[in-house]
């Protein structure tokens, strides 16, 4: 059963000349349970969109969103679905250990099974000896790690990425990666992975999603059957790359 | 940027240069000496202006230490800083509370907002002498003109500084707190208050220092006890080494609030901020 299915979603956002910009155009999208899913598309395709869409943020204007065969609007289970920004959107008054909280305390866990699970999080993530340092105290690729945690803490079944290490050194992003396919294989959930970058995309996913821009359409679909660990720089992870660049 | 940690123990280097913590200690003692001067040579100053003018008019420092002391011994001193403590704490917590609450309603409606903008203006133009003639004129002799005095004082200043506030919230983190289906009560103490804190620390105490200010005018002209009233009292007298007394206890006062409370508080609240911006 897909864990995620997104029925023939349209979307237009009103815009200040009174005219209405059609962003995302009959959106069809199929998340099967425990895969990694990879959007990918040019900057204003309305990839961002779709996964705010997907997360129940915005409500699509036409089609359907369901979660676990469940249709969004009568989805209540939202707490085991996370999502991870582009920023890190580490809270600067808070040490790494209360942001990773942070995801916790919205469910109303209690202090001592809180401190617990944060923990063992952070753990997870590999940043134990940092727990109270303030994100101003850590390096990209750390506040990086810390955001993930923050994003695991709730175990989630479903977690969105909006393009999380677009912002991180090639060699950290590619620690990301790894880290990001170990924890999977670890924790079992699913993932909706948004990048612009197509290498990412096959490097991290079961299958690959090509948007073309204006209006957001789905242009082709393609499942990447290689082997995991993928290396970035092999032949077959670069052919794979050439034929999806081809559809942007 | 620092590696990705290995083991658990590595460092955080965050490329900032260290301080040497000898030479720190140096330009300290170095500072406490200059401070220690020029205390030493106001008093100079001043001994040697008194020399030249009758008491009443400059005391010179040793009949204003007399003073002092005599003050201190006499029963109503600490009754008067007492009540005039009371009056300024009590004015300055209702002032911050009806401040920080409609500073965030202001800021989170942005109808009421624009609505209301006007009477903000209306009260900080008005001046606080004239505060204290209305306040007199409805509350009388009565503790509540000075509290007044202080509310009307501290309000409009903690009240702009949290409605400002509002507006420097990270509205990503809002978006965050959404994702993590927060309600609005929790994202309004997990993010707006922690991110209006130090605005509101500081305009606190800017609006406590006023407050502590215009509560002697307000006591001089609508309390039968409190400094205010003893201040007017020695004035009146032409005891100028009691007003001199006065003016030194508070301004102690005020020294010790500033070191013994404020400095350890925002040290403690706001540590998480970059050590470059609080040297």
């Amino acid at each position: 059963m897909s864990v995620v299915k997104v029925q023939s979603v349209s979307k237009w956002f009103p815009r200040r000349d009174g005219e209405s910009l059609h962003v995302l155009q009959n959106i069809d999208l199929d998340v099967p349970e425990k895969a990694i899913v990879a959007i990918v598309g040019a900057s204003g395709c309305g990839k961002s969109t779709l996964l705010n869409i997907i997360a129940g943020l915005v409500t699509p204007d036409r089609g359907c969103v369901f979660l676990n065969g469940v249709k969004a609007s009568a989805f209540e289970d939202w707490r085991s679905l996370t999502y991870m920004f582009q920023e890190d959107r580490l809270l600067p008054w808070r040490t790494a250990t209360q942001n990773v909280a942070f995801g916790l305390e919205a469910a109303g866990v209690a202090r001592p099974e809180r401190r617990e699970r944060v923990t063992e999080t952070l753990a997870l993530v590999g940043l134990s000896g940092f727990a109270d340092a303030y994100p101003h105290e850590l390096s990209g690729g750390m506040r990086s790690r810390v955001a993930l945690a923050r994003s695991l803490v709730t175990r989630p079944q479903i977690l969105l990425m909006d393009e999380p290490f677009s912002k991180l050194d090639p060699s950290i992003r590619t620690q990301m990666h790894d880290e990001v396919l170990r924890i999977k294989e670890l924790m079992g959930m699913t993932i909706v992975f948004v990048t612009h970058d197509v290498e990412e995309a096959v490097v991290l996913a079961d299958k690959v999603v090509v948007l073309n821009p204006r209006p957001g359409r789905v242009r082709e679909t393609q499942e990447i059957r290689l082997p995991y660990p993928r290396d970035p720089l092999s032949p077959d992870v670069a052919e794979q790359a050439r034929l999806l660049r081809r559809s942007l | 940027m620092s590696a990705v940690p290995v083991s658990p123990a590595a460092p955080v280097d965050d490329g900032r240069p260290k301080p040497v913590p000898g030479a720190a200690r140096d330009r300290r003692l170095k500072l406490a000496a200059l401070r220690l001067a020029l205390l030493v040579a106001l008093l100079a100053i001043w001994q040697v202006a008194s020399l030249g003018a009758p008491p009443f008019v400059l005391p010179s420092p040793m009949r204003v230490w007399e003073a002092w002391t005599t003050l201190v011994a006499s029963p109503t001193f600490w009754k008067d800083l007492g009540v005039t403590f009371e009056r300024i704490v009590t004015g300055f917590a209702l002032a911050a509370i009806f401040g920080v609450v409609v500073g965030l309603v202001l800021g989170a409606s942005k109808t009421l907002g624009e609505f209301f903008e006007p009477v903000l203006t209306l009260i900080t133009t008005v001046s606080s002498a004239i505060w204290a003639i209305f306040a007199l004129i409805w509350f009388g002799l009565s503790n509540w003109t000075t509290i007044f005095v202080v509310f009307m004082t501290a309000m409009p200043l903690i009240l702009t500084t949290v409605w400002q506030g509002t507006r420097t919230v990270n509205a990503d983190f809002v978006e965050l707190a959404r994702t993590f289906r927060m309600s609005q009560a929790q994202v309004l103490t997990k993010i707006y208050l922690p991110t209006i804190l130090p605005l509101f620390f500081s305009s606190a105490r800017l609006a406590f220092g006023f407050g502590a200010r215009v509560s002697l005018v307000a006591e001089t002209l609508g309390a039968s006890s409190g400094v205010g009233v003893r201040l007017k009292q020695a004035a009146d007298l032409l005891q100028t080494d009691q007003v001199f007394a006065w003016t030194l206890t508070l301004v102690a006062l005020m020294l010790a609030l500033e070191a013994l409370v404020l400095k350890p508080l925002e040290a403690r609240l706001f540590r998480w901020k970059k050590q470059a911006e609080a040297s």
